[in-house]
């Protein structure tokens, strides 16, 4: 009865069988580890440690389909269809195993009540995997979101039309090959829709020698067509059903907001500007990536209209890897084209924000912005090329340790502290806790006007502290976010220097890149200090009853994560909670929130650096977002969103309508009065 | 030293006649001299300095050495160098000006070098100090936030470079009467190492923002790209370059590389002129280092006026064009 | 091609206008607390000019400052930009120098350095300003000196230099060994790449006496100085804005003309 048992032209079924596999098989897995020998060009990198952890993690999001599930939003059910498509094919897959070992004479039977109910599961199954699949051809062909637009070259095109039609055939032939096997053979009981059909066949009158020839040969048809999906799988450019289960499980543990420090070994080229240079983590992201755009319409930067695409550099760094691949193996060192220039443009290197909303959406964890900072440090480290106003920033930065060129003709760091009664630390001082203010918190008149709330705010709620004043340099993110390590570096050590110097045990911050940098990447430099945002420490005072807010605040107030306090270290509730202790604060959420929040444009060292001429500006589209929710005021926790929304404010000339306001400054004016007459 | 009297302007022909600083130095030597009670005396140098003679007379020089060699009627450092310091050396000026120009920037140092003496470079003024007969010089240090007076208690000549109109230009007595005094011995070919091949002269627009005398910065209230034409017009009369304000760049009315400001360009002209600029303090960081700033704004409460020095309210449009329409007027006078 | 550029640290002219203080009987300038010196502008861009023709024609960048043990930072900052070596010249004798004396002692310097084809000096220094030294520095070398550089070229023997004045440009030839000043139309200073940051980080910069240099202690006598300053004032700056009126809008912008006129 089973296909495989029958001789075809004097030759065994079996061997048919099985020698077809061999080869399929053997092709594929030529293939795959032709696919690993091309991740092993790039560079090693511990991603083995834990292992439990992330196995546990893998496959629970993988089975659960949390990583597809995670992306649906009202807009946006593709999750749910891809989830229904991998279960779905999921139950086919061990479908095949169990009924090719069945049927492929390994001698497995399987009673036919069990195989008629699993069939039936398959039935069903593979109803939701139509439906699936034609939804998503609709999505990609008709409706195209903004995710999916994209230029696909006539390879990408087959490949997706491809895969839509084999999985329908591959469905259809599970029911054509169901019905014939029940009409034929009359088994019973037989599958739901199974049995439907093959109750239609025999009711046609087709002879049963028919239906098992038929059957016979649609069996081939199946198994020579799951074949050759195997073969193509990993020929084909449509690589993440194989590698995205790894990809999540070789997924970044450590701090989000982290990048790592350039190797200490390295001393000619820095950063990559070939394959060879990316670890092999980076080359598997490439395999990984699922073509579904999420990032792309995630990213500020393209959405404004800029030429960066984190989807495009990521495939179109695996076209080059893909391309060059067998040349790199082959031993030449140098691919045919440039990486930087032919397959990424320098243009949208620069154009990134580092807001990490790529990172975020992405379905498989793709590290879209560590790559693109690799490539920043080879430009700015190797290279030398750099935009003009980046580099007047890092001059700046070297000589006087701030990036704000020109302002010390209006004010110097230490300045803000005039007339206020702050404790500045001076040569063998020491100090529990010291606040940490901030290149632009120091220097910029509006943000100065945030810390000298911050530091009411402090001394109201009684807090002992102290500031370093003028001895106080750029933490050093910007330089880092640039590209330009070493500098960074330089001034990681002399700032861990300074606080071990003064003892200092906890440091509170008004500004998130200096909270990122000081807590999640100064511990690479021997920075061991608990450092905290000032919204945390603020929602401390309040919790443990040091601050009382009883001043009403009449007024509707939107809040925007900055991007480093929030997507990057899950800092939410905090400032939330701040605000609504407010009496008559009426905080409204904008649609693009917390985990969502669009970023404000300052990042990435994008204060400096200009934005791409004749773009919208990023600063002024979530402007835009504030001002659909009606509010009066933006309040943020950040002082380049508050510069940037000041900037955007008064270019749309809409300062009667929307004011900046940075929290610390809501807080102060929230404060009992009683409690304010202490303060400085 | 005892031996060195008198005052020497190192002249400087221009078209065909005197420069304007030249006639400026020689009424200040006049005056100095005056006041020293010895002698003033100019040198002139070039195929041109015997028929201009006369004219420097009537200025106020007592004496006019006049080098007629061809060889010195462009500027050659060598040249010029060898001429002058031999001049200095017979005639032992106890000072000795030059007018702090494209020649005097480059000459000064090197005579200084050559004959021995103390110089003061860019002076805006000058004076004989009572007490001790030496000349002070009083020059901008520091980017113009101070101002040094300098004296040469016993080299000789004490020389100086004088910013061109700082001082008034001579009146001009035709009835003067003075000595026309050849300068003896021509250039030395083998003493010319250095050899100018080409001049070129360039528009204004090459002047770089960082380096220009006089900015023109224009703000939003500019309203459009096409109205940068007005600001233009007003730098190419001053000799300046056109700057703006972040969202006049950010706008696209202009390059981003004019941008002026706390994160644009740091400059620091002798003039700065921002026309429909609000002052919001991220700009004036950018040019608080120049030395007189005017503004022009409709908006009287405008930040700006807060830190310019003078100003005017109202329309830049109205305004703009009268401005440097008189202005020209005003410089080719 | 072997290049010796002279570089000054200064006090940073970034600073508050308020924050400007001197002290009228030192006749000097205090510094504000806080505030690091920095590389004079126009020496930053001749160590530029040197590291170009270094691009192209290969050869050793030397630099040296007269200063304080912190010229140390500038000679770390010459060689991150490409320099190779460099000495800080620091001796109670050298302060207070004037042109004439600050010439001398680097004069005395580059004999002890040796072999050069060519010296870079900035124009001007970006705190006292007055543009000297080189010319003088040349002439006590006894080599051909060209001032204002925008560019510089070298072919055989001869330097090509592009010069500012004020209506343009000129083009020199000098022969080498000689001295060029530059000027900050040369264009902006690159900014030091990754490997030569950590070599400048690491470097140890020799410091160099008066007796190092063979420097005779009669020429540095302040006795003998060719100028003195003998006071240093801050002049008093309006902060009132005089708006300036007319009966039109034309009128007062002749108002403003006549002004404006004065000024420059």
């Amino acid at each position: 009865m089973s296909p495989v048992s029958a001789t075809y032209w004097g030759l065994p079924g079996y061997i048919i069988f099985w020698v077809l596999f061999a080869i399929a098989f053997g092709v594929f897995l030529r293939r795959s580890y032709f696919l690993y020998r091309l991740l092993r060009l790039g560079k090693p990198e511990r991603r083995s440690d834990r292992i439990g952890q992330r196995a546990i993690f893998m496959l629970s999001v993988v089975s659960s389909q949390w990583c597809a599930l995670k992306t649906v939003g009202f807009t946006d059910l593709a999750g749910l269809g891809h989830a229904l498509m991998f279960w779905g094919f999921g139950f086919f897959l061990i479908g095949y195993v169990i009924i090719f070992g069945v049927d492929g004479g390994l001698g497995l039977s399987l009673p036919p009540a069990f195989e008629a109910l699993y069939r039936s599961i398959l039935d069903i199954a593979a109803l939701f995997v139509i439906a699936a699949v034609i939804v998503a051809a609709i999505k990609r062909y008709i409706v195209k979101p903004k995710r999916l637009e994209r230029e696909e070259s006539p390879k990408e095109k087959i490949i997706m039309a491809l895969l839509f039609t084999t999985m329908i055939v591959l469905m259809a032939l599970h029911y054509g090959t169901e019905a014939l096997k029940y009409s034929a053979y009359n088994i019973s009981p037989s599958p739901i829709i199974g049995g439907l059909l093959a109750n239609s066949l025999t009711s046609a009158g087709i002879s049963p020698a028919t239906l098992s020839a038929t059957y016979t040969a649609f069996w081939w048809i199946n198994y020579v067509l799951l074949l050759g999906a195997l073969v193509y799988a990993p020929h084909s450019a449509h690589l993440h059903p194989l590698f995205s289960p790894a990809n999540i499980f070789f997924r970044p543990l450590g701090p989000k907001g982290a990048l790592e420090p350039v190797s200490a070994e390295e001393t000619e080229n820095f950063g990559v500007s070939k394959l060879q240079d990316f670890t092999w983590k980076q080359l598997l992201d490439l395999y990984s990536c699922t073509w579904c755009g999420r990032c792309h319409a995630a990213c500020p930067a393209q959405l404004s209209g800029k030429s960066l695409s984190p989807r495009e550099i990521i495939l179109n760094l695996k076209d080059h890897l893909l391309e060059e691949g067998p040349r790199l193996l082959k031993g030449k060192a140098e691919a045919s084209s440039k990486l930087i220039g032919d397959v990424v443009a320098e243009d949208a290197l620069w154009a990134c924000t580092t807001c990490g909303a790529c990172i975020d959406a992405c379905a498989v964890k793709v590290e879209h912005v560590r790559r693109i900072m690799d490539l920043r440090r080879n430009l700015v480290l190797t290279q030398n090329k750099m935009p003009e106003t980046a580099q007047l920033m890092l001059r700046n930065m070297q000589s006087r340790g701030h990036p704000w060129a020109g302002i010390q003709s209006l004010r110097l760091r230490g300045d803000w502290t005039d007339g206020l009664d702050v404790k500045v630390l001076a040569d063998g001082d020491t100090a529990d806790t010291l606040f940490w203010v901030g290149c632009t918190g120091a220097l910029v008149e509006r943000n100065v006007k945030a810390t000298i709330s911050m530091t009411r705010v402090l001394k109201a709620a009684g807090v002992d502290f102290a500031v370093l004043g003028e001895a106080e340099t750029c933490c050093g993110d910007p330089a880092r976010r640039v590209g330009y390590e070493f500098q960074f570096q330089m001034m990681a050590e002399q700032n861990i220097e300074t606080f071990k110097s003064h003892n200092i045990k906890e440091i509170v911050t008004s500004c998130p890149h200096c909270y990122n940098t000081l807590k999640n990447e100064y511990p690479q430099y021997g920075g061991d200090f608990k450092v905290v945002h000032y919204t945390q420490f603020i929602g401390n005072l309040i919790a443990q009853g040091k601050l009382k807010l009883a001043n009403g605040l009449n007024a509707k107030l939107t809040y925007h994560d900055p991007c480093y306090l929030g997507r990057y270290n899950g800092v939410y509730q905090e400032p939330r909670q701040i605000l609504q202790s407010i009496p008559q604060a009426n905080l409204v959420e904008m649609a693009r929130t917390r985990d969502k929040a669009f970023c404000c444009g300052g990042g990435g060292g994008h204060m400096w650096i200009e934005e791409q001429s004749g773009t919208t500006k990023i600063n002024q589209m979530r402007l835009d977002d504030a001002l659909k929710t009606g509010a009066e005021q933006v309040v943020t926790a950040c002082p380049y969103c508050l510069q940037m929304f000041e900037e955007g404010i008064e270019h749309k000339n809409i300062k009667d309508s929307l004011k900046a306001k940075d929290l610390a400054e809501i807080v102060e004016a929230a404060m009992q009065p009683s409690e304010s007459k202490g303060a400085a | 030293m005892d031996n060195h009297k008198g005052v020497l302007i190192c002249g400087e022909i221009t078209d065909g006649k005197l420069a304007p600083v030249t006639i400026e130095l020689i009424g200040l030597g006049r005056k100095l001299a005056d006041e020293l009670g010895e002698q003033s005396s100019a040198l002139l140098m070039g195929s041109k300095a015997s028929g201009l003679a006369q004219e420097a007379i009537a200025y106020g020089a007592d004496n006019v050495f006049v080098a007629d060699d061809s060889l010195l009627d462009q500027y050659n450092p060598d040249a010029y160098t060898q001429i002058v310091a031999g001049v200095c050396q017979k005639a032992l000026p106890s000072i000795m000006l030059l007018g702090h120009t494209d020649i005097g920037m480059d000459l000064a140092p090197r005579l200084n070098a050559r004959v021995g003496g103390g110089v003061a470079m860019d002076c805006i003024a000058l004076a004989i100090d009572p007490a001790t007969k030496l000349l002070a010089s009083t020059r901008p240090v520091f980017g113009g936030n101070a101002h040094a007076t300098m004296v040469s208690k016993s080299a000789r000549p004490q020389m100086a470079t004088i910013r061109p109109k700082t001082v008034p230009p001579a009146a001009r007595d035709a009835s003067r009467q003075g000595q026309v005094i050849p300068v003896e011995g021509k250039v030395d070919p083998a003493a010319i190492k250095v050899k100018v091949v080409e001049r070129i002269k360039e528009q204004v627009e090459g002047v770089k923002l960082e380096d220009a005398e006089v900015v023109v910065s224009g703000g939003r209230g500019i309203g459009g790209a096409q109205n940068f034409a007005m600001l233009r017009d007003l730098a190419s009369v001053l000799g300046g370059a056109v700057g703006a304000s972040r969202p006049a760049c950010d706008e696209g009315w202009v390059p981003a590389r004019l941008q002026v400001g706390q994160s644009g360009k740091v400059v620091s002209p002798k003039l700065y002129i921002a026309v429909a600029i609000s002052g919001a303090m991220a700009h004036i960081a950018g040019c608080l280092g120049s030395k007189a700033i005017v503004a022009i704004n409709k908006d009287k409460d405008a930040n700006i006026f807060s830190v310019a020095h003078f100003g005017v309210v109202g329309d830049y449009k109205q305004i703009l064009p009268a401005l440097t329409a008189k202005l020209k007027e005003l410089k080719s006078a | 091609m072997n290049t010796i550029v002279c570089v000054k640290q200064v006090l940073d002219p970034e600073i508050p206008p308020a924050k400007f203080k001197i002290d009228p009987t030192a006749k000097q300038v205090i510094p504000p607390p806080g505030v690091p010196p920095v590389i004079s502008v126009y020496d930053e861009r001749a160590i530029e000019a040197a590291c170009r023709l270094k691009d192209k024609h290969k050869g050793k960048i030397t630099a040296i400052s007269m200063g304080t043990e912190k010229a140390a930072d500038v000679i770390k900052h010459a060689i991150a930009m490409g320099a190779d070596d460099g000495f800080v010249l620091q001796d109670a004798a050298f302060e207070n120098l004037d042109s004439f004396g600050t010439a001398y002692v680097l004069g005395k310097a580059i004999g002890k350095i040796g072999e050069y084809d060519l010296v870079l000096c900035g124009r001007q220094a970006a705190d006292w300003g007055a543009g000297e030294v080189g010319s003088i520095l040349a002439e006590m070398l006894g080599i051909p000196v060209v001032t204002l550089a925008a560019d510089i070229q070298a072919a055989d023997n001869t330097l090509k230099v592009k010069r500012i004045v004020s209506d343009g440009f000129e083009v020199l030839e000098a022969p080498m060994p000689c001295l060029v000043t530059v000027s900050g139309e040369i264009g902006l200073p690159r900014l030091p790449a990754g490997p030569r940051m950590m070599m400048a980080r690491k470097k140890v910069v020799s410091v160099w006496k008066a007796s190092d240099i063979g420097a005779d202690s009669a020429k540095l006598d302040k006795a003998n100085a060719h100028t003195e300053v003998t006071a240093l004032t801050v002049p008093t700056r309006k902060t009132e804005c005089e708006i300036i009126t007319g009966s039109t809008p034309t009128e007062a912008a002749a108002n403003l003309a006549a002004k404006i006129n004065v000024l420059i």
